[in-house]
């Protein structure tokens, strides 16, 4: 298992963000649904090391990443995409990719070969020499994923990955996702319940800071059987039941 | 690419739709990279940066390096242009400015470098293999390095005597270490900022109501070993707020 979590929880000051979450992900699109502040970009920072828990258990590929030998070891086959893209203006596209392929601590010599893919994978390739402050929000958010997947990660965590892309752009993406998780996990977060339908294997469902439903898309589905839940599509009646569902158990139990 | 999967879970227009979709994007992705872009995106690392990455051991610590000065463009030109005017004032007056003013322009620099909030990258910085805080460290040595370059010339320029020349180079890095240390603490460069110049500022009118001479601050010898013990503290406190934080915060 590429992702291993146990009991994990993440707090900041009296806010509970998540709120014992236990996880196990290998290879694959693992989808991670939930509302705004179910607790999705924390989980995910988490994972990307970028903060520590509060309290339980994480194991990412293989290592512990509470200590410095293990995070490095970590970080070096782990792509994150952040909610929120910093950038700097003045960089190229192909300068951003290169940057963090260098801190990746990738091979110098492989470097400019593995950039160029990754550009060229994400369909970037005519505006590599492109500031990043000349491009559109699709083509800042593919940039974002072009230096995710320069390493060839085996942990991909991408947080609302598809916002600003296009359908056709969309629908380039899910593909690669796709491709990327025959030897990767890849842990998206989204609130775009036709993204995981598409590109999911696995699919978690957060709410206030717990995981209230894991499974298939095709169980998410099932679960829209007799109720009256809202939604455009089985998959988005499924999500909407699992919601309420949960929120009537949390509402009994106080 | 692979083209294979539609979702099943999908109708079959919408499978159609998405089947074709992929097809003519996989096309067109096949033909960009036959182009072969690689050579024409790739920018060689100049001898500088190569220079650093033997150094430093780290090509990636290299170009964060390098690549500082970009990042802070506006900050460059500012200093040059401040310590230039500070020239031409030395040697119109005859008093030290250029002295004076070098120690704060290179903290307002110093304060911008890096950090949550200050760098717009900073949540990716922070899951990369190289530490952000080596990262923060050499953004910091550019930033210095620049500056007293910039505050050597433009002190030889203005022809100041060499005890005030020298003199400001390690009430410098005090007032850096002071601008690094608040703007990793508060996360605000703009905190940074204006603790670098008020603290400056506050000591060389402090300075001056003690001894009657306002270049007492670049000039006593009796203050240099608290400067830079005061430098260590507050690095040592710019390395306690940019570790990772416990659990509970």
């Amino acid at each position: 298992m590429n992702v291993e979590i146990a009991d994990l929880t993440r707090r900041f000051g009296r806010t509970q963000a998540v709120a014992g979450v236990d996880l196990e992900a290998g290879p694959g699109v693992f989808g991670l649904l939930g509302p705004n502040g179910a607790g999705k970009t924390t989980l995910l920072r988490m994972l990307a090391t970028v903060i520590p828990p509060s309290s339980g258990t994480l194991r990412l590929l293989g290592r512990d990443p509470g200590g410095y030998g293990g995070r490095r070891q970590i970080r070096r086959r782990l792509g994150y995409l952040p909610q929120n893209l910093g950038y700097y203006p003045g960089f190229t596209v192909a300068d951003f990719v290169e940057y963090f392929a260098l801190l990746k601590e990738m091979p110098p010599g492989r470097v400019p070969a593995v950039v160029a893919a990754a550009v060229e994978r994400v369909d970037l390739g005519d505006k590599a020499r492109s500031k990043l402050r000349t491009l559109s929000g699709g083509m800042l958010r593919r940039a974002g994923i072009a230096q995710a997947i320069v390493n060839e990660p085996d942990l991909l965590l991408l947080d609302e990955p598809t916002a600003g892309l296009d359908p056709e752009q969309r629908v380039a993406f899910r593909a690669l996702l796709r491709d990327l998780a025959q030897r990767a996990t890849v842990i998206v977060s989204t609130h775009l319940v036709e993204d995981v339908g598409a590109a999911c294997s696995e699919v978690a469902v957060m709410d206030t800071g717990r995981i209230v439903f894991h499974g298939t898309p095709d169980e998410l589905t099932v679960r829209a059987e007799g109720t009256d839940a809202a939604g455009d599509s089985q998959l988005e009646r499924g999500y909407s039941a699992v919601l309420a569902a949960a929120r009537a158990t949390a509402g009994a139990r106080s | 690419m692979n083209t294979d999967e539609t979702g099943p879970r999908l109708g079959g227009f919408e499978v159609r739709l998405e089947t074709e979709l992929v097809r003519v994007v996989a096309e067109r992705a096949a033909a960009v990279a036959r182009t072969e872009t690689a050579p024409s995106m790739w920018r060689r690392p100049g001898r500088l940066e190569l220079a650093a990455g033997r150094l430093l051991r780290s090509p990636g610590l290299a170009r964060a390096l390098v690549t500082t000065p970009s990042l802070l463009l506006l900050w460059l030109i500012a200093s040059a242009v401040v310590l230039a005017a500070g020239a031409v004032a030395t040697l119109s007056s005859g008093r030290p400015w250029v002295a004076l003013m070098a120690p704060a322009v290179a903290a307002a620099g110093i304060a911008y470098a890096y950090g949550p909030g200050i760098d717009p990258a900073w949540e990716l910085s922070r899951s990369m293999a190289v530490s952000d805080r080596l990262v923060l460290l050499v953004r910091a040595l550019a930033v210095f390095g620049l500056d007293a370059g910039l505050g050597v010339a433009a002190s030889a320029a203005s022809g100041t005597a060499a005890g005030i020349t020298f003199g400001w180079l390690v009430p410098m890095t005090a007032v850096c270490a002071l601008a690094l240390a608040v703007a990793t603490v508060s996360r605000s460069a703009n905190a940074g900022v204006a603790a670098g110049l008020g603290g400056w500022a506050l000591l060389i009118v402090s300075e001056q109501a003690a001894t009657g001479r306002y270049t007492e601050a670049v000039t006593s010898s009796g203050l240099m070993l608290p400067y830079l013990a005061f430098a260590a503290a507050c690095v040592a406190v710019a390395l306690c707020a940019t570790r990772i934080p416990k659990g509970t915060s």
